[in-house]
């Protein structure tokens, strides 16, 4: 196993090459740069035009590649036009808070799929089944915009129950429980959204694993031999039914933080995807193109763990 | 089967219910309250609240952004008006002004321009002292600009306001260690030399730095490491009513009294600032969730206009929405403008014809609830004394574009209801205009149609609205995709228009010059114009020049608008304000 | 990988006989598939007549007098009434909703038939010859697969200079497909080693046919499902990016622009009219949709017959 492991992660390397330089041409083929939004009219354009070589905007492409990589591989993502701080430091500080956001996502997910997903299998055609269904196809056919700004405005505004923007109040001191509780009393609300989505399409694949496991070998073995039908479910279905989505974690949070962008824009949470939104809007290239790659290397290191996970829950199934 | 039945219909029923429901109890409005007009001269600019504000009252303050906040605390580093608006309490500048922005000598700095010798002498008067304890010094005065002028400096300041002082050039280049026109003369007290002198120095915002940086605490960080140091960006030292105390990147900044404010304590215990999305904010406000708006968006006011225990203040902005014509290229090897004979938009009559197609006194009213109004001239009426009233500027009259354009030679020779240009080709005009708001697409629908009325085929550039960062990067490139092109200028309080519309402007964006031009430009900043009259006249004769050439048009000058909660008192919102943070308080705990 | 392994174990023993008899059979045992089918056809008999009746300049003429009218409003401008009201620009949002749904549909559709046919096709292709072609498609999605295609997709949208449906769908096609390849390569995988395929082969039946012919119709339940899921999910990506800014152009009417209104916190909260109409019909069609895609499910499939 060790040696596809490694065979996987020696695999890896082309694709994250390739991803590099797709990224960075996109970021140049972007309209505008960062010095475009410098409206000062006493300023000499001449002055600008310096600004700009000072940074290596005017270089040839392949040049400024090269100068990007080498220093990326050292963990130096350059620094971010608008913010003035190193791209590191800022996605490192966004990333943490949507890292807490996905975790709580996963969780409510979990808490609210596993459930439903497993009994509406199980008892098919049921009532509680045909509820689940519609469930699922509300959180497919309504937008997630339109389910998180509901919940703001009702849980948020109307009720005041939750705070109804960022990650945390300007009055608690770091470190201490009440930041903690702060913090979470700051991301119940999006985690809720966002799981409210992310719900669908587990209760989906839970559904029909266990109605596709009730007609399986395994388990008309098992009942032949005169298992009770409950044992048959909690023992046998159900297991290999959630197996899959535990494995599936990794991948699901590396899912999640990249697609954060709606939500954390709504409830103005400044995590991984309002800052992509925010660097888009402005042009601010180093940020734009540090955060793709990150993602993408993350999204890659999400699946092989996956894998890994899966083929040691699994015994059945080895990684290729 | 019959139950599937049921679980969609309930669906169905349940989703029409509160359409209905929703729909319901609109239409008991029988005159439309969207398009109800407010009347800009009746807005308040004060809050009415007369009672005296409480001990340690807490005032929460929603700064409305769609992006965080980038938290460079700086008057000499920062470059986003949000970043700005979170600097208010905090960051006091040095001078007071008038209503025409003309600095006054009253505030904690005095100003003395001797126009023979180019000499300017600062001189604190005030009693300032740091947030930590420290004195305000003359050594804190010329720090700003040695940190603007540093080699690696790389904010925006730099400019031709800076590169005007004695010296400031060698300093930029490393020649020299110090900047030789700025001397200190002793604890209190700074001059500069410059090489010209305008009447716009005169002028909050037009080259006299009015910000002061504490040496002290700066001096050890190199200027590169500048915009990322605590002292930038969680604990400034200054010297205004409040100090900040805690900065949550991106969100929201808490401040507290500065105990060391020369004019005693100010009369809240904390202020909280935050950061609000536009899409949210309205809702905010009917929770009660804040004080004050800063930056609240216009284009929604019919939302916010009745919220109970809120009242709405209004002030001029200092900015115009304009019409602009592209006429020439930039030339980046002479450094100005080569106007173009032949441009598509090169007549007069036409642009004349395109001002009076559209009927901005409408688009305010409609659109914006009359909180944008008609322009006539390329200075707001804000600068009172300068802004020209006589002229008129183009109000709607189609027969007369129709008119102009039938002089001018553009005639519909094939038919299609469209005119042809002077040789009789197809006239397509590309109009680029911004993403963004509300009206934005309706505003710029409503154009093209007006347009279309009168014969002429205008098109939207690129098929879509363009973002801003891209729109700014087609003019400022000249993009060929662009004849005409809606924009606006914030002015600041300077209201010299010469770098927006000087002839080695970059930011000329629709490249107009020409001689009568530059020669009233220059008059504007000539010596001469230090006399109040001969200025008034140069900025008549300007404005004048300008709406007969119509090289832009100006169309909406704005007003920003705040709501406020009745238990502010002691708000005070004019433009000329020093003292607006000081003075505020509450009247009650509770909103 | 693991994802796909796990359901090769479930393919199905039977091969299914196919037929309009067969779909008839069910629909008519089926009554909710049989109102969905109505409404289905209903709706799309309303809105692609509907939208050819109506005037599109008309309808996206600005009337500022006309801003944010109420449902049952008449404007004295046009004189007609707003049978559900008016949007921020005085513009007709039942005729948007018509022309909004016919244009998502025909989006909607069109992206769904493109990545199907690159998916499912080079999916088959991969799956059925295995080997370099397989090696190389696959790495090819993989690559996609671990882009954040969200954020891409708007890089993509603020590139491209001219930007209209065309290119919104050309953009989303470029990326959709990965996911079904890999799922149809995995089904062709394995389907290919059975029996009635190695009998064709052996027949001298041409690859070609074999794939298209013989192996896509033992797939067809699940391109079904997948279909009217991709269908329900690429409008629901629309709305998403309308919302973000990112999304077609604010003067092209779609049920994604409509519903987009509602990120102004007042138009949510206060102007319904604008928004639910149109989320209404989103629910409405994507819940006949499946419905009916359930019942064509069944009838390929003969053990979740109902009779």
């Amino acid at each position: 196993m060790w040696k596809t492991i490694l065979r996987r992660i020696i695999l890896m390397i082309p694709q994250v090459i390739i991803l590099s330089i797709f990224i960075f041409l996109l970021a140049q083929a972007m309209p505008g740069d960062p010095f475009t939004g410098l409206i000062n009219p006493n300023m000499d354009p001449a002055v600008i035009e310096k600004m700009r070589e000072a940074a290596g905007l005017n270089d040839p492409w392949h040049i400024q590649y090269i100068r990007w990589i080498g220093n990326a591989i050292h963990g130096d993502f350059g620094t971010s036009f608008l913010y003035k701080l190193p791209v590191a430091e800022i996605i490192g500080e966004r990333a943490l808070n949507t890292i807490w956001l996905s975790l709580l996502t996963v969780i409510l997910t979990y808490l609210i799929a596993l459930p439903l997903g497993l009994f509406a299998g199980r008892y098919q055609n049921s009532w509680f089944d045909k509820v689940v269904v519609v469930y699922n196809f509300f959180s497919f056919a309504v937008p997630i915009f339109i389910f998180a700004l509901l919940t703001l405005f009702i849980f948020g505004y109307r009720l005041d129950w939750f705070p109804t923007t960022g990650s945390v109040s300007s009055d608690v001191v770091k470190g201490t429980t009440a930041y903690f509780f702060d913090k979470l009393h700051h991301i119940t609300l999006p985690a809720i959204s966002q799981a409210f989505l992310a719900t669908a399409v587990t209760i989906q694949y839970l559904r029909s694993e266990v109605i596709d496991a009730k007609t399986q070998d395994f388990v008309r073995t098992a009942r032949s031999k005169g298992v009770p039908t409950n044992k048959v479910f909690t023992r046998h279905i159900f297991r290999n039914a959630s197996l899959p989505i535990a494995s599936q974690l990794g991948y699901e949070i590396t899912g999640l933080i990249s697609g954060s962008v709606v939500i954390e824009k709504i409830f103005g949470y400044p995590g991984i995807g309002k800052l992509f939104i925010d660097s888009i809007v402005q042009r601010d290239y180093t940020v734009i193109t540090a955060l793709i790659l990150i993602l993408g290397i993350a999204t890659l290191i999400g699946t092989l763990l996956s894998d890994i996970i899966m083929s040691i829950v699994d015994p059945r199934i080895r990684i290729q | 089967m019959n139950k599937k039945f049921v679980g969609m219909a309930t669906v169905l029923a349940l989703t029409s219910a509160t359409l209905v429901a929703c729909g319901g109890d609109k239409k008991a409005n029988t005159t439309n309250n969207e398009v109800e007009t407010a009347d800009v001269a009746k807005f308040p600019v004060e809050s009415k609240n007369e009672k005296k504000a409480i001990k340690d009252g807490t005032l929460d303050v929603a700064v409305v952004a769609d992006s965080s906040f980038r938290g460079l605390f700086s008057a000499e580093l920062y470059e986003d008006n949000v970043d700005m608006q979170f600097m208010r309490p905090s960051h006091e500048s040095l001078f007071t002004t008038d209503e025409d922005f003309v600095i006054t000598n009253d505030g904690p700095a005095k100003l003395d321009l001797d126009v023979e010798n180019k000499k300017a002498t600062i001189t604190i008067q005030k009693d300032l002292t740091w947030s930590d304890g420290e004195k305000v010094t003359a050594d804190d005065l010329i720090w700003p600009y040695e940190i603007i002028g540093h080699k690696d400096y790389t904010g925006v300041r730099y400019d031709n306001n800076m590169t005007n002082i004695i010296g400031m050039e060698d300093y930029h280049d490393g020649k020299s260690e110090t900047i030789s026109g700025i001397k200190k003369v002793d604890d209190k007290t700074i001059t500069i030399e410059y090489k010209d002198v305008n009447p716009g120095l005169l002028q909050s915002g037009g080259g006299i730095w009015e910000n002061a940086a504490p040496k002290h605490a700066m001096k050890d960080i190199p200027v590169k490491d500048l915009a990322s140091s605590d002292i930038v960006r969680k604990r400034p030292i200054t010297f205004g009513p409040y100090v900040m105390t805690n900065v949550v990147n991106g969100e929201a900044v808490e401040y507290q009294p500065n105990k060391y404010y020369y004019k005693g304590a100010p009369k809240l215990a904390k202020i909280n600032f935050t950061s609000v999305a536009s899409a949210s904010i309205v809702e905010a406000l009917k929770a009660k969730k804040y004080d004050m708006v800063v930056s609240m968006p216009t284009d929604i006011y019919s939302t916010y206009k009745d919220l109970e225990n809120y009242s709405v203040l209004g002030r001029p902005e200092l900015s115009y929405t304009y019409l602009g014509f592209k006429l020439g290229k930039w030339d980046k090897a002479q450094g100005q403008v080569i106007p173009n004979p032949d441009a598509k938009m090169a007549d007069e009559k036409l642009r004349q014809a395109m001002g009076y197609a559209v009927n901005n006194d409408e688009v305010g009213k409609k659109f914006y609830n009359g909180l944008r109004t008609n322009a006539t001239t390329l200075i707001p009426p804000v600068f009172k004394s300068l802004h020209d009233k006589d002229i008129k500027g183009y109000t709607q009259n189609k027969e007369k574009a129709r008119d102009l354009l039938k002089e001018a030679g553009y005639k519909d020779k094939d038919g299609d209801g469209f005119v042809e240009d002077k040789n009789g080709k197809k006239l397509v005009i590309k109009f680029a205009s911004m993403s963004g708001g509300e009206t934005a697409q309706p505003l710029a629908d409503y154009y093209i149609q007006e347009w279309k009325d009168i014969g002429l085929n205008v098109e939207l550039a690129t098929g879509r609205l363009i973002d801003v960062q891209s729109f700014y990067d087609k003019l400022k490139n000249d993009d060929p995709e662009i004849d005409i092109y809606q924009g606006a200028w914030g002015t600041g309080t300077d209201p010299s228009p010469t770098g927006l519309y000087g002839r080695h402007s970059f930011f000329n964006h629709g490249r107009f010059a020409d001689e009568e031009n530059d020669k009233l430009l220059e008059a504007i900043d000539s010596k001469e114009s230090f006399d109040p009259e001969k200025r008034q006249e140069a900025f008549y004769n300007w404005q004048k020049y300008a709406s007969k050439k119509a090289f832009v048009i100006p169309t909406l000058y704005r007003t920003e608008v705040m709501p406020v909660h009745d238990r502010v008192t002691g708000l005070d919102w004019h433009q000329n304000n020093f003292y607006m943070w000081s003075e505020i308080g509450v009247s009650q705990e509770k909103r | 990988m693991a994802k796909e392994k796990k359901v090769n174990e479930n393919v199905q023993e039977s091969v299914p006989p196919m037929g309009m008899t067969m779909i008839a059979r069910e629909f008519k045992k089926d009554k909710l598939a049989m109102f969905s089918l109505a409404v289905l056809v209903i709706i799309l008999l309303g809105v692609f007549i509907g939208s050819v009746i109506i005037n599109q300049d008309q309808i996206m003429r600005v009337s500022i007098f006309d801003k944010y009218a109420a449902p049952g409003t008449f404007s004295t401008t046009n004189n007609t009434t707003f049978i559900l009201g008016a949007d921020e620009g005085g513009r007709d949002v039942f005729g948007q909703l018509i022309i909004g749904a016919r244009n998502s549909i025909l989006i909607g559709f069109t992206i769904t038939i493109v990545t199907s046919i690159i998916g499912v096709g080079l999916g088959i292709v991969s799956g059925y010859y295995g080997g370099a072609i397989d090696n190389i498609l696959m790495r090819i999605v993989d690559f996609i697969m671990i882009l954040p295609i969200q954020m891409i997709i708007i890089v993509f949208v603020t590139i491209v200079p001219k930007y209209n449906v065309w290119s919104f769908i050309g953009i989303m096609s470029s990326f959709y497909w990965v996911g079904k390849a890999r799922l149809f390569r995995s089904k062709a995988l394995s389907e290919s080693r059975r029996d009635y395929v190695s009998a064709s082969k052996t027949l001298g039946t041409s690859d070609f046919k074999i794939m298209f012919r013989e192996l896509m119709p033992n797939l067809s339940s699940l391109i079904i499902t997948n279909l009217t899921m991709n269908f329900a999910a690429n409008i629901g990506i629309e709305t998403t990016l309308t919302f973000l800014g990112f999304g077609l152009p604010t003067n092209v009417p779609s049920l994604g622009t409509l519903i987009g209104y509602a990120s102004n916190g007042d138009v949510l909260s206060n102007k319904t009219w604008i928004w639910l109409p149109a989320s209404v019909l989103i629910l409405v069609m994507m819940l006949s949709i499946n419905y009916v895609g359930q019942a064509l499910k069944r009838s390929a499939d003969a053990r979740q017959r109902l009779g």
